[in-house]
């Protein structure tokens, strides 16, 4: 027997050598139903590839046009598979070894925390990987007789292979805090069908980053070659009007940065597995990983969008236009934008930079039980105050940091927006810059202090009676009759997710507004803030009191 | 290296409000099987969470066979293994394969080795010829003796078994128990809970006993008995006179409470001092009262433990 005290662990990188990995070949591989599974995905492959093949056979000549047409649909199976099942597997995997009760052999296992990742990454999908490669035959040669350029499909490949890690790290995450298996298979999965259906639309609103967390980029750029010569001769021409991927002053190929961004997100939810396998009961990001990541995200936001504003590609309007427009309108350079974009555009970045807030905030913000923890400990060590690190440290300071990072972002892109030469009628107001800064610490810092001082309970039945309620209420109003629009508005707007909306509204100029929305948002855009700063401060106060009470309860006990 | 096997200071453990473990220090040598004792909620299983790296505590030191748990956690479970209560295993593996998966995390040399290895723990627990089944085909003991295996692989220098003999049959538990006494005759310490105390008692070199997250009491099996029997000290005595005169003249007695009568025996509480028992014996005899004998009941560790869980209850 060796002398197990001296040994290494298995190093992360070396995935052969993994032992869960080994685990799950042997479960998830075994002849009987690994079998079946690759005899119908086979199946399904060959189908694909001799239905496309024969039936375009009877309308070309080229052998090379042929033999390309295999290509799209065999991509689409290997997304169902790698993506949507892959992902699915990865995340009820997990919650089933949660579920009985074995995970903690797995934490209990002398290997680092980082082979505890790489291993369930790859072990836990594994059949999906082989299946995958079941069906790349069919790809290699439809590359190989199509005369598809090499570098164009390695380039699809390796961001395919990319995206299938980054899903499947979510799908883990998704299992490693959901309890029930069957929900983390199905949300794991929407989120994929989200990402390829309705993130790409958010994308279209500005929101450039957001698409290259899916192939989409990579795949829009290399899809005339998938296709045959004469269709992809035609698709390369509209191509030609693709942006590249921008970001700031910098023109990078679509593979380089989409690779790079979903890199960057990947490591971000390694680091999250990371923390959890190293200890079960700690935030899955730290207080200054949560800042950073979001800081991140703004620089990603702002760097993707703001140099397609000039040139007109940010615009929902000017897709449309390139893609259609030149049936009814050949001239591109009459194309402008309508001002209701500027205001969509401005409202979704609000949006989404208060989920982001409010996502981050409910991973960093302590819990009771986590701060009376703490200051036993703090006291124990003789310590005056909690670490400001530390979890059990209150995440006020940090939500504030990051409310403001996100306003300045927004304002920034706001500002570019407006004050570009599309929108030479319109201007920001002198007060945007406190609208959104008054919209993201308010809304930020509200549920902060709620989760802090009362809990997720309470919080969630805050959110329900303030950000709920109040909405389907308002909806209710505004379709029974024109004359309850404008109270609708008011009632709408005590839910802070329509705050940044009002506040794209409030902060340019109304023209084109029905009249009653026109006087009604800003009125109940500012009286809002102002009960929404009152309620902030009045729940920082009672903060304050939670805190003071723990830290003396911790005293006694 | 430390000296011994598992040492833990003031070690505390809160879920919230609720103080699962107080302030509780414990040094075990190597080489014991280590009883750890109490009533359901005591803080056993708190204990031993935070001891195998599961949990972190709210503040306190443990060291594993020398190696400070939160410092060098990976360390410490290379020489330890934990079998929790109601040990469960996967159901996609068969025994064998269950047994490998560990064997390999524990890298315990190539595929030959870590196969005789398990067939050697598989043997241990009487399993061998269960090696090709399911582990979800297992009954309960069964379940409890693959996880034992699967405790054994590594021959870790620190075994923590939470309950291990819930849902044994007799023979299994005296084969478990003759594994453990083996294994602390090699020199591994092996720390145990259970509710079966008279076993506990047999098979443990010391114990402690737990209630309410503080230790009542530790050593060996006798000084713990004695320790926490002797604040309810109860007498025996028998008479051969007329047992209705001897039970009004002890109900008279402030030092004597709780009194039963079967037949010529009394049976009471006694709450002096051992010179105070010395004198209310020669009283008795001064009394006429015909003592026939007069005893201190031991108490048992089923009593003494009844006694703690129903305080709990009462309060």
């Amino acid at each position: 027997m060796r002398n197990l005290e001296n040994q290494k662990p298995v190093p992360a990188w070396k995935i052969w050598a993994n032992p869960i990995v080994r685990r799950y070949a042997r479960s998830r591989l075994r002849p009987a139903s690994f079998g079946v599974a690759l005899m119908l995905t086979i199946l399904i492959a060959g189908f694909f590839f001799f239905v496309t093949r024969e039936g375009s056979a009877r309308t070309m000549s080229q052998a090379v046009d042929i033999a390309r047409m295999p290509l799209i649909p065999l991509l689409i199976l290997q997304g169902l598979i790698l993506f949507g099942l892959g992902t699915g597997q990865a995340a009820a995997g997990i919650t089933t070894e949660a579920d009985e009760g074995v995970i903690d052999y797995q934490r209990l296992a002398p290997m680092t925390p980082l082979a505890k990742v790489v291993g369930y990454l790859f072990a836990l999908p594994i059949r999906e990987w082989l299946l995958f490669l079941a069906t790349m035959p069919f790809t290699i040669y439809s590359v190989w007789k199509g005369e598809v350029p090499v570098w164009s499909i390695t380039q699809l490949y390796s961001v395919f292979v990319m995206a299938a890690i980054l899903y499947h790290l979510t799908g883990l995450l998704a299992g490693s805090v959901m309890k029930n298996r069957r929900w983390a298979f199905l949300a794991s999965t929407g989120m994929v069908f989200l990402l390829y259906t309705v993130i790409p639309q958010a994308a279209k609103f500005g929101l450039v980053y957001l698409k290259y967390v899916t192939v989409y980029p990579v795949f829009n750029e290399v899809y005339p070659y998938l296709l045959a010569r004469p269709m992809g001769e035609a698709a390369e021409a509209i191509q030609s009007f693709v942006p590249q991927a921008r970001f700031f002053g910098l023109n990078l190929p679509q593979a380089v940065f989409t690779l790079i961004s979903q890199a960057v997100l990947s490591f971000a939810m390694v680091m999250m597995l990371w923390r959890r396998w190293r200890k079960a009961d700690c935030h899955l990001l730290g207080k200054v990983g949560a800042t950073g990541l979001f800081a991140w995200l703004q620089l990603m936001l702002l760097g993707n969008a703001l140099p397609l504003i000039a040139s007109g590609d940010l615009f929902p309007s000017r897709e449309l236009n390139r893609r259609f427009g030149r049936f009814v309108n050949p001239d591109l350079t009459r194309w402008k934008p309508e001002p209701w974009e500027a205001v969509a555009m401005i409202a979704l970045y609000g949006i989404v930079t208060l989920g982001f807030l409010w996502w981050l905030t409910f991973l960093i913000t302590p819990q009771n039980h986590t701060q009376v923890r703490g200051w036993r400990r703090a006291r124990k060590l003789g310590q005056p105050r909690l670490p400001s690190f530390s979890d059990a440290a209150t995440s006020t300071p940090w939500i504030l940091a990051m409310a403001l990072m996100g306003a300045a972002g927004w304002l920034i892109f706001s500002r570019s927006l407006v004050e570009s030469h599309w929108y030479p009628q319109l201007s920001l107001i002198a007060l945007a810059p406190l609208a959104m800064v008054l919209t993201l610490v308010s809304g930020g810092l509200g549920i902060q202090t709620l989760l802090e001082a009362f809990g997720r309970k309470i919080t969630g039945m805050a959110v329900i009676m303030v950000g709920i309620l109040p909405v389907m209420l308002a909806v209710i109003m505004g379709v029974s009759r024109d004359d309850l629009i404008a109270p609708a508005m008011w009632m709408g707007g005590i839910c802070p997710l329509s705050w940044p909306v009002y506040g794209a509204g409030v902060c340019l100029s109304q023209e084109g507004m029905p009249r009653d929305v026109a006087r009604a948002t800003p009125l109940a855009f500012w009286f809002m803030q102002g009960v929404g700063v009152l309620v902030a401060i009045w729940l920082l106060g009672k903060l304050r009191a939670s805190r003071r009470k723990i830290s003396e309860a911790s005293r006694e006990g | 290296m430390s000296e011994a096997a598992i040492e833990i200071k003031d070690l505390r453990v809160d879920y919230g409000d609720f103080m699962a473990v107080h302030d509780i220090s414990l040094s075990i040598p190597y080489g014991q099987v280590f009883g750890l004792v109490g009533p359901n909620g005591a803080g056993k299983t708190s204990t031993f969470k935070v001891l195998t790296t599961l949990m972190e505590p709210t503040y306190g030191e443990v060291s594993v066979a020398g190696f400070d748990i939160f410092e060098s956690a990976e360390e410490a479970r290379r020489v330890m293994a934990y079998m929790p209560d109601l040990a469960p295993v996967p159901s996609d593996l068969k025994l064998w394969e269950f047994l490998d998966f560990h064997a390999d995390t524990h890298q315990l040399g190539g595929r030959k080795e870590r196969r005789e290895r398990v067939d050697e723990c598989l043997k241990i627990v009487n399993l061998f010829d269960k090696r090709g089944a399911w582990c979800k085909e297992l009954s309960r003991g069964q379940t409890q003796r693959l996880v034992l295996a699967k405790t054994l692989l590594h021959r870790p220098k620190v075994l923590i078994l939470d309950e291990p003999a819930s849902g044994l049959d007799p023979l299994s538990r005296r084969e478990m128990r003759m594994a453990l006494q083996a294994l602390a005759a090699e020199g591994a310490t092996v720390l145990v809970s259970s509710h079966i105390l008279s076993e506990l008692a047999e098979m443990c070199s010391s114990l402690c006993v737990m209630n309410q997250g503080r230790l009542l009491a530790s050593g060996t099996a006798e000084e713990v008995r004695k320790a926490l029997g002797k604040a309810e000290r109860r007498f025996r005595t028998t008479t051969f006179g007329d047992v209705q005169d001897l039970v009004s003249w002890l109900e008279k007695k402030p030092t004597i409470s709780a009194l039963k009568v079967e037949e010529a025996k009394v049976d009471f509480q006694f709450t002096g001092s051992d010179e105070e028992q010395v004198q209310l014996l020669v009283e008795m005899v001064n009394a006429g009262l015909k003592i026939r004998s007069f005893e201190e009941e031991n108490s048992s560790f089923e009593d003494i433990l009844v006694r703690v869980a129903e305080g709990n209850r009462e309060e």
